[in-house]
Order: structure tokens, then sequence, then C-alpha cells
């Protein structure tokens, strides 16, 4: 799949649009998916044209998130927009922005306290119980504290996430070692995490985030933990996956890095939606 | 079945994790089903007693000398289309004599000293199907005017009628004390042990949390998750229940035998049908049990 983070039009970084808003319209561009050659090509951005371009992967829908225990402070403020299928995006913002919020309510750890959040089609907020493990499935995860358990093999690690949802013992020993392969670990596969070093760790909880090939990758402060040259391996790892057709999006604070890579860049502030911009910048001063 | 499989693996996989609490579960457990199985067959054997001596429960209603057969037979039918009387016979005089002196037989000179008479009243022998009812059938009897004119005593008909009142009440308001305590000592038992394996599988999955996490993460699905925690409190559970019901086996082969030696009259034999059901009651309670634990501490401790 091709990278669409020239949508708004080359070399013209433009503020994109918010989703349109209207509860209809959002899940219904997903029912009119186009097919995968004319969503590969660039489509130009027309103000008043709704944005067709592929299928919508996240859509979110003039959604808020109140917590109880500050009923009068939203963490998210009617958040609307839409990420389609291959994007890669930043999410940015200072701490309390809503970032993680924005996170754990796309992998329905939390519900919406208005609005409605689409995922591949579905709407998060009406969604049975029983079916989330099944989204969650088809979105790996990625972590600043790597959420490793310390006493399995690195192999052992990622085969984990296959066998917990069922997978047989053939598709383990055929899936994890390619995916290990992919982020350049297949030297390692016996060493336990406390046998590697920071970036190395990252690089496995990456592989066990896309062992199973989810369509949809997110990452939470990625390189929170690692220095700057470990970091831009992890982002290049991250945009090869990207290329292979997966939706990355990583919220971050490294500036650099959004600077540096000038993709798709969704900017929170208290709550608020202020920036959604084709290859953007951090934006904010540190 | 291949989860399944994963399951038991995980299962076992926490009997070496939390060795001490696991045994400690698997101990109460045993011990809370062995008194539980102990008291059903105190129960049975109680039972089976009271039962014989139930039987032996009867009324004997003495009838003056002056009555005739008419009159006799009219109480009689009387008597049985009454409720809880099962058979009624009648004791002659002589047959009464007779009877007495079998029973005296370690002093026969009391007999002789009666000079060829025969003091002993002729009686209706009333025996019942319900013992429960022996007040009833017995008032029922003083009230009924043809046994009034024909009882030993006219003015006291109820002097005439004796059954083991006494006795017979005595012994079922102990009976049901005993069932009472029972009743009471199980439940709280039940509960000790709920607690028990509760904690275990709440020490469980706090070992667990951040593999619980991860399983989250990617997707496994509730059942997969809470799978091995409720087989680890089946499992102990299990384990108990067999160790309970090995030893009942135990007191059974060895115990059982020299206490029927020791109270020949006591009927103590209870056949191998009693076992097995207090057996297949135990495996059940203790399954019971160790399920409701398990799911009360997931319940509390694993919000899927």
């Amino acid at each position: 799949m091709t990278d669409y983070s020239n949508q708004g039009g080359i070399g013209r970084p433009g503020v994109r649009r918010a989703a349109s808003p209207g509860s209809g319209a959002s899940g219904s561009y997903a029912r009119h998916a186009t097919s995968q050659l004319s969503a590969s090509l660039p489509v130009l951005d027309i103000d008043d044209a709704p944005q067709v371009a592929g299928t919508p992967v996240i859509t979110f829908d003039r959604v808020s998130k109140m917590y109880p225990a500050q009923p009068n402070k939203p963490a998210l403020n009617s958040i609307s927009l839409q990420i389609y299928a291959g994007e890669f995006v930043f999410l940015v913002g200072h701490s309390g922005s809503g970032k993680s919020t924005f996170i754990r309510m796309l992998i329905r750890e939390i519900k919406p306290s208005e609005g409605h959040i689409y995922v591949a089609d579905e709407d998060l907020s009406t969604m049975r119980g029983w079916r989330v493990p099944y989204l969650r499935r088809n979105i790996g995860c990625v972590f600043q504290d790597f959420k490793l358990l310390p006493n399995k093999s690195v192999f052992e690690n990622v085969a984990f996430a296959l066998e917990v949802i069922g997978k047989s013992r053939h598709v383990i020993k055929t899936q994890v070692p390619e995916v290990l392969r992919l982020v350049g670990l297949q030297d390692k596969l016996n060493k336990r995490p406390d046998q590697l070093s920071g970036g190395e760790q990252q690089r496995v909880s990456i592989a066990r985030a896309i062992v199973n090939r989810p369509p949809l990758l997110i990452c939470d402060e990625p390189t929170g933990n690692l220095d700057p040259q470990t970091s831009r391996g992890i982002m290049d790892l991250l945009e090869r996956i990207n290329r292979t057709g997966t939706t990355v999006l990583v919220a971050t604070h490294d500036r650099e890095m959004v600077d540096n890579m000038r993709r798709r860049v969704i900017a929170l502030e208290r709550g608020h939606l202020t920036r959604d911009q084709d290859r953007g910048v951090y934006g904010f001063d540190v | 079945m291949s989860s399944l499989i994963y399951f038991l693996k995980e299962s076992l996989h926490g009997f070496t994790r939390n060795l001490s609490t696991t045994l400690g579960s698997i101990i109460t457990i045993f011990l809370s089903l062995l008194i539980i199985g102990v008291f059903l067959i105190g129960g049975f054997i109680v039972e089976s007693v009271v039962s014989s001596v139930e039987e032996r429960v009867s009324i004997t209603a003495y009838v003056a000398d002056s009555s005739n057969d008419s009159q006799i037979q009219e109480v009689r039918s009387y008597l049985l289309g009454l409720e809880g009387v099962a058979a009624v016979g009648f004791t002659t005089k002589d047959q009464a004599l007779e009877k007495f002196r079998n029973s005296m037989t370690s002093n026969p000179e009391i007999i002789d000293q009666l000079d060829g008479q025969n003091p002993l009243p002729a009686s209706l022998d009333i025996e019942l199907s319900d013992p429960q009812k022996v007040e009833q059938v017995a008032l029922a009897l003083e009230e009924y005017p043809t046994y009034r004119s024909i009882s030993e005593d006219p003015g006291n008909p109820g002097g005439s009628i004796k059954y083991g009142q006494k006795s017979v009440e005595r012994l079922f308001t102990f009976t049901n004390y005993v069932r009472y305590i029972g009743m009471a000592l199980v439940v709280l038992l039940i509960f000790i042990a709920l607690v028990f394996i509760n904690n275990t599988i709440r020490l469980a999955i706090l070992a667990r949390r951040k593999e619980i996490a991860i399983m989250r993460l990617v997707g496994a699905s509730n059942g997969f998750i809470r799978g091995p925690f409720l087989m680890e409190g089946a499992l102990h559970a299990a384990i108990g229940a067999l160790l309970a019901i090995g030893s009942i086996e135990l007191i059974r082969g060895f115990a059982l035998p020299k206490v029927a030696d020791a109270l020949p009259w006591f009927p103590i034999d209870l056949g191998a049908q009693a076992f097995l059901t207090v057996y297949g009651l135990l495996l059940v309670f203790g399954l019971v049990i160790g399920f409701l634990g398990s799911a009360l501490a997931m319940r509390r401790y694993l919000k899927v």
C-alpha cells in the first residue's frame, strides 16, 4: 500500500479539515469503500468536497470524555477526525492534553462520554463487552514501558500474543521468527528481556504488537525511554511497518522525531483538537 | 480442546507458583469436606437408628374384661380408618398372660402366686405407619365413645392407653437438634472454604497481573483469561474432595468395624450405597465450592 501522508497536496502542507460533522455521515464513508487501486491514488483536497480517500480506519465523531473525578473539565472535548487506512499519524500534546484518553478509548479500555468512535466501521460506544477482545486483535499496541514478561524469552514473549488468542503451534513457529527477523532480533530469540537494551526491548514489544498482523498499530510514547539514536531506529521500523500497509498512530513528545518525519500531526491541547496538519511539525514550545 | 490443555497447564503452573496458599486452600477444602462427609455419614446412621426405633412405636389400649367382640371390632375398624395407623392387632387375656409368663422366666413363682387367676387385661395393639402421629391417634381413641365404654377404667380412658410418648418425643427433639447443628456447621465450613479458595485465586490473579494485562491488550477472550483460574479453583476443590473421600474410606475400613464390634446393639451397618452417595455429594460440593470461590475472586479482582 502507498503512503497517504501527501493527501493534502504535494509540498503544500495544509491544515486538514476535521471530519465532516454529522453522526450519520461518518459511518457511511466505510460503507462506500473505494477499491484498493483508487484508494492508493492521491486525492486532491478540495474544500467543500468530503474526503473519501480510502477507508477511514478510525473515525471520531464529536467525542468527549469526562472523568468522574473532574466532571466539569473534559479530558477530551468534542473531537472529530478521521484516520485513513495506511496513514502514519503523530498525536502530539503536553501531558494532560488527552493523548492517553484518546488511545485508551481507541482500544475500548474506556468508553466516550459523548459522541461515537468507529474503528473499521464498528461503533465502540455500543460495542458489546465480549467483542472487545476481537477488536483488540486488530489493534497492535506498543507502550513506553514495553510491557514484556520478564520470565519469558524474546521468542516466548512474542509467541504469547498468538498463544492467548488460540493460534496453533504451527502458526506460532512460522510467524514469530518471521516478525523477529523484521524487527532485527533474529539472533536474540532465546534472550530474556533483562539481557536486552532498551531499544531491543521496544523492538520485541513492537514485534509482539504486529505478529498477528493487525491493520492498525498504536504506539504510546514508544521512544519515551530511549536515547535519540535508538529512537530513530524505532521510528524507522515503524515507518517500515507503515509501508506494508499498516496504519500507524504514534502518540509522542519527541519533537525532533515529529519535525524530521513530516507526517500528519494531530495536536491536542487541554482536550481540544487544536491542529490537524499533513506533513506537520511538533509545534509546541518545549 | 487445546485451550483446555492450556488451562490445565497454567493451573498446574499456579500450584508451584503459590505452593503454600495452594496447600492451604486444598487442606481447608479437605477438612471441610471431611467434616461434612462425617456429618452426612453420622446423619445416615442416626437416620437408620431413628427409623428402627420408630418401627417399634406402637400404642397399647387395654380393654375391660366385660367388653364383647362386636364392641372390640367396632373400635378396631374405627382405628383402621385413622390416618397413620398401619395395623391393629388384638391380644386376649390368655395371650397377655402367656406373654407375661415368657417375660418373667427368671422368677416363675410370681405366676404361680396368681392361683389360676388372670389379672391381665386384653388389649388392642395399634401399629403406626407414621410414628409422628402417635399422640394424635392416642387422643382420637380416647375421645371415641365406644372405646370409652369398654376401656379398662371408664372414668379415665386415657389411663388405659399406653405408648412410649416421652421417649419418642425426646428422640425426635434430639435428632432435630443434631440436624440443625450439623447444617449450621456445614454452612460455616462451606463459607470458610469459599473464603480460602477466594483468597488463593486472588493471589494467583495478583501474581499474574502483568500477564493478564498483556493478554487483554493482545485480545485474549475473557473466557481464555478466566479459564486457568476457574480450573485452578476446581482443581484445588477436586483434590480436597478426593482426600476427604480417601479419609472417609479409611475410617470406614478401619474404625467403623471396631465401633460396630464395641456397640453390637447399635445399627451402624450402612451398606456401600450410602457411602457412594456421600462420596458423590462431597465431589459435587467440592466442585461447586471451587468454582464459586474462584468466580467470586474473579468478579472482584479480574474485571475483564
